[in-house]
């Protein structure tokens, strides 16, 4: 399969697709390290001009998409009951 | 089609029910053992110890959280591709074999050896017994002692490592039993992972340390970084607070996981002795606390770190009568303490 050169559009779509899956991870870590490395990587990514690298690198943000949300499935299924206290109201503790 | 709504339907289902529902662990013997273990959507009671949410993990050294992405290519392992690797006579055999020689080379190319080199254990202590037991027993008939640091494994080249356990081979005949085909795999794609993330990681997690050594330095006096400051691994920060006792101030820090001392000792309470091998005084070795700062860190919680290990270090300061004499001038190496 070859890669083909996305529009700006679907670029968009993968963008907000990956931080929506983020979003639905229940464990702290993960979801806030989904949404950082989705932010970085389109960032990272902006200057590419080289359509090969645009096509890969599109690619590789679709296969990861894929592990999120079968990711984001998998730790619901084994979410704690009780949240990381990161995730509980502001510091109450001290 | 049907079959596709359905899974979406029960991926919806599963998301938005499950993530609150109760877990009964069917095959667990642990209800036995766990009396002293009470968790409902209030808290955590362990050990006498209530916490109202998980505390936030900062041990992250040798034994870290499993990267959903890692996870991902160790799953169908489990599930679907469970043959044996060494098993030759049918497609499970083949799948897994094909998968641990995948895993081989990913481990290579991380560390610029070649596949042929890379013999797996199942861990460091084994791996350190094979090759330093493998050097004493080559070069037995010339040389009879073995020189090497307290604080670190060196790495030795062109040694000739030797089977501890002897048995079906596997592993070149260097390390026999069955190669476990979804660690391998996991094995092969955190270092695959790795090679890709290095830089991304290690620059973020250097801010995160600088961020936690900072914000401990601004608010409290009397903090010494263990080991070297410039020339230290940024998922570490080892540091003792002067006039605390270390395992009071663990004690204090429920919703904070970290570790005192190095991991080798942490099951016992005697100081690190990698911190003794770097010079570092009794008294301070007993106040250290060992922070691991990994991948999936946030800021958030490197703040939240430092406030509730600043509270509790002033907390056992002011009650203690040492802290209150060098606050009036008093020099603690010259004190001589009787019945000692």
């Amino acid at each position: 399969m070859a890669n083909v050169v996305p529009t700006r559009s679907e670029v968009l779509f993968l963008f907000r697709s990956l931080l929506r899956t983020a979003r639905q991870f229940s464990d702290y870590n993960i979801r806030e390290y989904t949404k950082r490395r989705t932010i970085d990587g389109f960032r990272q990514n902006r200057t590419l001009s080289d359509p090969d690298s645009i096509a890969s690198a599109f690619s590789h943000g679709k296969a990861q998409l894929e592990i999120a949300k079968r990711q984001a499935v998998i730790y619901s299924l084994y979410a704690p009951k009780v949240k990381s206290i990161m995730d509980l109201k502001p510091c109450n503790s001290i | 089609m049907a079959s596709k709504l359905l899974a979406s339907t029960l991926r919806q289902t599963l998301l938005s029910k499950f993530a609150t529902a109760h877990h009964v662990r069917p095959l667990s013997t642990a209800a036995a053992v766990a009396a002293d273990y009470h968790e409902d959507t209030e808290g955590i009671t362990m050990k006498g110890v209530k916490i109202s949410g998980r505390p936030l993990y900062l041990d992250v050294q040798a034994t870290s959280p499993v990267d959903p992405r890692v996870l991902d290519a160790m799953l169908p392992f489990y599930i679907s591709r469970y043959g044996n690797p060494h098993s030759r006579t049918h497609l499970f055999g083949w799948e897994s074999e094909n998968a641990v020689e995948a895993a081989r080379s990913q481990v290579a190319s991380l560390i610029g050896a070649s596949p042929k080199e890379i013999i797996f254990t199942s861990g460091a202590t084994e791996s350190n017994n094979i090759s330093v037991k493998g050097v004493l027993h080559f070069y037995k008939d010339k040389k009879r002692h073995v020189i090497t640091t307290q604080t670190e494994h060196k790495r030795r080249p062109r040694i000739r490592v030797e089977p501890q356990m002897n048995g079906g081979g596997q592993e070149r005949g260097l390390r026999s039993g069955t190669v476990p085909t979804p660690l391998v795999v996991g094995m092969g794609a955190a270092c695959e992972l790795a090679k890709m993330e290095m830089q991304y990681d290690e620059k973020r997690i250097k801010s995160l340390q600088e961020r936690l050594l900072n914000g401990v330095r601004e608010k409290l006096d009397g903090v010494v970084v263990n080991g070297s400051e410039e020339r230290r691994y940024a998922g570490n920060m080892n540091l003792s607070f002067a006039y605390v006792e270390g395992e009071s101030l663990l004690m204090g820090l429920k919703e904070v996981a970290v570790s005192s001392g190095s991991a080798c000792t942490s099951a016992s309470l005697e100081p690190s002795y990698v911190l003794r091998a770097l010079g570092v005084d009794e008294d301070m070795a007993h106040t250290s606390i060992r922070f691991g700062i990994g991948r999936f860190t946030t800021e958030a919680e490197i703040d939240r770190a430092v406030e509730l290990t600043v509270h509790q270090v002033e907390k056992l300061r002011e009650m203690s009568p040492l802290y209150e004499m060098v606050k009036e001038g008093i020099n603690i190496k010259d004190i001589q303490w009787s019945q000692h």
